[in-house]
Formats: structure tokens, sequence, C-alpha cells
């Protein structure tokens, strides 16, 4: 189309991150679903399942330090911040969207800049998973490596047992997590479109169609 | 008939003298007393070869504790070579005493030991006999000490476990809840240990004082918990025992540590014969955790223990005792499961419904180019 134009959305280090993220979250749930389930599965002996999760383990901490770095370094980090002012009603309009708006072919309220690149629900999803799930999962994954290391810490938290349950019900989520996060990495204007951008980092903008549909 | 009842009273008083001469030439039965009249001093000792000096007092009061006095066994029983106290000489019994031959009322354990590892290190110039590990004169009861208890007072005397388990993930925290024996001696039986730990003391109650709290005794104490009389506290049973703690101000935890029974088969390590399949504890259908007590530890070192539910090592009334997959909670998988079915259904819902949809998108479209031109 003519009035589209490619946009710097994702810089290198975020995507660096991002992929490195993906990578080590798949090993980590095959890994940990060989740890907790030994009995059923089979795809590693749970010696090297547990060597191998260690280890990708502090590559996503490494990686979760490189976002920090980036994202606090550049003080891009308030991308993450819903406006407080516009939150409610832009989710309400992002929901609505996502809910009948995108079945009957409405264009997304949420429009792609590098200034503006996360919608509503995205920035309410991304604070919660970047600012409190992945540093527990991270926190609670270090004191299950060296259990008897950081007894006490484990015990303020009230017995190893409390900190796996944390770190097993953030292994579910996040597993649920990446099948939603990749469907909705498909509903960009082709299918492809955000995961070549997650590559690339260029999105393609849209001006939005002057049409009825798109007033607010 | 008189003549035979004088011939019975001269045979029995003929008797009697002859006992009262006999019995001086033969010497009195040796008591510990006795021994403790040299033994008793602290500074009592004996040169060795090279200028060493080996030390010979016995404290009494700790040996009066010891499992052997309080079963009776006197110091001659195990110093069977010291049949008389001649007080004439410097030391009243042979100075160079023979080595106490434990196996001689240990016959089992003796047994067990003569096939072990450390049996076998005689041949390479090292005797190890079981004082070397189970101490001279203090033995005492072994059941109710905790892993941390029972490996600083035997193998890690003599080994750094550290510098031979780097296969093993989790070093630490293995020797911390699981005793050596329970790898190194397979034959053995073992169990899983839970002691009550008081959250507001930090310490561990011992039997006489949770029974205490209970309002209870050792006999009382199955009728007052297990109310199905099955033998076996189920995990509602062990939380009617938190709650009726708590109501005594009492709030605390279960600590689990994997342990062996005291049986003469610990003696029986040998080198390679240790488990090193991590799956072998770490699935729920281990036979290492199939048996759990609650156990009573009394002052003497003994311990009253009481079969336990298994499916407790799953409850949150066991916060500290976690083998991975092992001892997991199920609920939990249940959720997991729920969430990522919850997740899939959201994801295949919205794009079937996309898909269907897809022919009324694609007529919007064209009807707007069409609008459009």
């Amino acid at each position: 189309m003519e009035n589209d134009k490619l946009m710097y959305i994702h810089p290198a280090p975020v995507r660096v991150w991002h992929w490195v993220n993906a990578v080590g979250f798949i090993i980590l749930i095959l890994t940990g679903i060989q740890i907790r389930f030994a009995e059923m599965i089979d795809l590693f002996s749970l010696e090297e399942a547990i060597q191998v999760h260690n280890y990708v383990g502090f590559v996503v901490i490494a990686a979760y330090g490189l976002w920090v770095s980036y994202y606090f370094g550049t003080m891009k980090i308030k991308l993450y911040f819903p406006n407080p002012r516009t939150f409610v009603p832009d989710a309400i309009k992002q929901l609505k969207y996502y809910g009948s708006g995108i079945f009957k072919g409405d264009p997304n309220p949420h429009t792609m800049t590098p200034d503006n690149k996360f919608n509503a629900l995205q920035k309410k999803a991304y604070v919660g998973i970047m600012f409190v799930f992945l540093p527990a999962q991270m926190i609670t994954g270090l004191f299950l490596w060296r259990v008897k290391g950081f007894e006490n810490y484990i015990d303020l938290l009230g017995g190893v047992k409390i900190v796996s349950t944390i770190h097993v019900l953030l292994f579910f989520f996040f597993t649920a997590f990446i099948f939603v996060h990749f469907y909705l990495s498909t509903l960009g204007h082709t299918p492809l479109a955000h995961l070549k951008a997650m590559f690339t980092g260029y999105e393609e903008y849209h001006e939005p169609p002057p049409s009825e549909e798109a007033a607010p | 008939m008189k003549k035979k009842t004088c011939f019975m009273v001269g045979v029995f008083i003929l008797f009697m003298s002859s006992c009262l001469i006999l019995l001086p030439s033969q010497g009195h039965a040796i008591e510990n007393d006795d021994c403790m009249e040299c033994h008793s001093d602290d500074s009592l000792e004996r040169s060795e070869s090279e200028g060493m000096k080996e030390n010979l007092f016995i404290d009494y009061n700790r040996f009066k504790f010891s499992v052997h006095n309080v079963n009776g066994i006197t110091c001659v029983d195990c110093h069977a070579d010291v049949e008389e106290l001649n007080y004439d000489n410097d030391v009243p019994h042979p100075v160079s005493l023979a080595m106490v031959n434990c196996d001689g009322c240990h016959e089992e354990e003796g047994d067990a030991y003569l096939d072990s590892v450390h049996k076998k290190a005689g041949g390479k110039g090292i005797t190890i006999p079981c004082y070397a590990c189970h101490g001279y004169h203090f033995v005492s009861h072994l059941e109710a000490d905790s892993v941390f208890e029972r490996e600083n007072a035997f193998c890690l005397r003599c080994h750094n476990p550290d510098n031979s388990h780097d296969w093993l993930p989790q070093k630490q925290t293995h020797f911390a809840f699981v005793e050596c024996a329970v790898c190194h001696a397979p034959d053995s039986p073992r169990y899983i240990a839970l002691r009550f730990y008081d959250l507001i003391s930090k310490t561990f109650l011992s039997g006489d004082d949770l029974l205490k709290a209970m309002g209870t005794d050792y006999e009382g104490f199955m009728a007052k918990i297990d109310l199905d009389k099955d033998d076996i506290i189920s995990l509602d049973e062990l939380e009617t025992l938190v709650l009726l703690l708590r109501q005594k101000d009492i709030r605390g935890t279960f600590h689990g540590e994997l342990v062996v029974e005291m049986v003469p088969t610990v003696h029986h390590i040998n080198r390679g014969e240790a488990n090193r399949e991590c799956e072998q504890c770490h699935n729920p259908e281990s036979a290492f955790f199939s048996e759990v007590y609650i156990c009573l530890n009394k002052d003497d070192g003994t311990r009253e223990h009481h079969r336990v539910e298994r499916r407790v090592l799953e409850s949150y009334y066991v916060n500290h005792f976690y083998a991975i997959g092992g001892t997991r909670v199920r609920l939990l998988d249940k959720i997991g499961l729920a969430l990522i079915v919850g997740g899939l259904s959201v994801v295949t819902g919205h794009l079937l419904v996309r898909i269907a949809t897809a022919p009324a998108r694609r007529r919007r479209k064209e009807k707007k180019d069409e609008f459009s031109i």
C-alpha cells in the first residue's frame, strides 16, 4: 500500500532479549516438565534436565538484566506504564476489539508507534509479567537452585514447598502465556507481520483508514 | 531314722563350711565401682609409644547414661579379660587389655559389618573397630538423632562428602535432609521422620513436650489423634493435631528427614553400591517416601514413631521437606492443567470464531472497497 511505511519498533537489545528469553523459556518449560513429571516423561534424565534447567535459568536471568539495563538506561521503560487517566477506556476499547471488533473487521483501536508500542492490555500484562511474575520466577528459581545456601530466605517465605509452589504456578502460567502470546502475535495485518518485526525490528505502519469504525 | 537325720545335718554343715572356705579364694565379682576407684581420676593415663599418652579417665556421670549401663552391662562384661583385681600390683589387672568383642552381643551387626567397605579397609593396614564410630564408653541411642547429628557423629568424622558428590545436584540439600546410609546402605529400610518444629520457640518439640501440650501421654497419643483407629494418621487427622496444638498457642510445622531404621544392615556399606539414580527418589511412586512417621523423641535418645499417611508429604503441613517430583503437591498440577487448557481453549475458540467470521469480514471489505472506488 502506498501509505505504508516501516517503523523501527524493536531495537536490537530488545530483540536479543526477546529471542534469548523465548528460547530459554521453551527449554525451561521442557526441562521443567521433565523435572516435575519424571515418572511420566522421558525426554532427558532427571540429572540432565536439572543441569540444563539451571544453566538456562541463568541465561534467562542475564537476558532479563539486559532488558532492565536497556529500558532503564534509555528510560524507555515508560512504554510499559499505562496512562492512569486513559487506561480504563483504552482497555475496554481493546477488550471490545478482541472480543468482537476483530471478528467484524474493525481496525485495531491501538496504533503501534515506537513511543507507544503496546496497547493498554499489553501494558497491563507486561508490567505484571516483567516486574512481578518474571522476577518472582527468577528469585524462586535461584532459591531452588541452592536450597541449603538460601535456606534463611526460604524459611522467611515459609519453607521450600512454598517457594516451589510459587515457581510451579508461575511455570504453568508462563506455559499458558506462551500459547496466548504466540497466537496474539499472529493478529497483525498479516499472520507473520509481528513475528517478522521481532527479527528485523521494523513493523509496517498502516495509516488507519478514515472510516466511521476507526473513530473513537 | 534319727541316724539318717543326723547324717543329713552333718553333710549340710560340711557343705556350708566348705563354701565359707572356698568363696574368699574365688574373689568377689568385679563391680563398676571397683573400676571407678581408679578410672574416675581424670589424670589417669598411660604412656604409649613415641611419647603418646592415652587417657584412661571415665566420666562416670556420662557413662551411667550410656545405653550399656542403662541395660545393666558392667565394665567387665565388655572387658571380659579382667577376671580379677590384684591390688598388690601397680595396675590391678593386665596392663594391656584385649580388644572388646562387640560381636559377642551384637552378632547381626558384626555379620553385616564383615562384608562392608569399612571392614575391608583392614586389608590396607587400617583397622576400623566398632568404637571408631560408636565411641567407647558413652554409646547412646541414635534413633532420635537428626540427620545432622547422625552424620556428624559418624560419617563426617572421616569423610568429607563434598569431595565425592560432584555429580549430585543440590548436594548440600541432600546432605541436610538425607542420611548418608539411605543411599550407601541400600539394604536398610528407611523412612521419613517428621518432627514438629515450634515456630515461636524455634525448636523441635520433644515427644514429652508435644504430648504435654496435647494433654496426653505416649499411650494416649494415637487414641487422641487416630480417630478412625486404623493405626495410620491420615492427612485429616494430622490437621486435627495441628489445630489442637494451635488451640494451645503452639504454632509450627513438620520438618521431614529421610533416615534409615537402626537395623544391623546399616553396617553393610560398600563402595559402588550407593543409589545414584535420581528417579528412584524423585517420583511420586518412590519407595523412599512410602514409610512416613511422626516421631516423638525421648530424652534417652529413643523415639516412638507412628505411621502417617504418605499424602501428608504433599500437603502444606510439611513445608520444609520437598523432593522435586517425589512429594509434589498434586493440586498444583490440576491448577496448571486448567491454566494451560484454559489458555489453549481461549486461543482455539478465538481462532475458530475468526475463521467462521472470515467470509463476513471479506464481504464487508469488498463493500467498503466498492464504496471507496
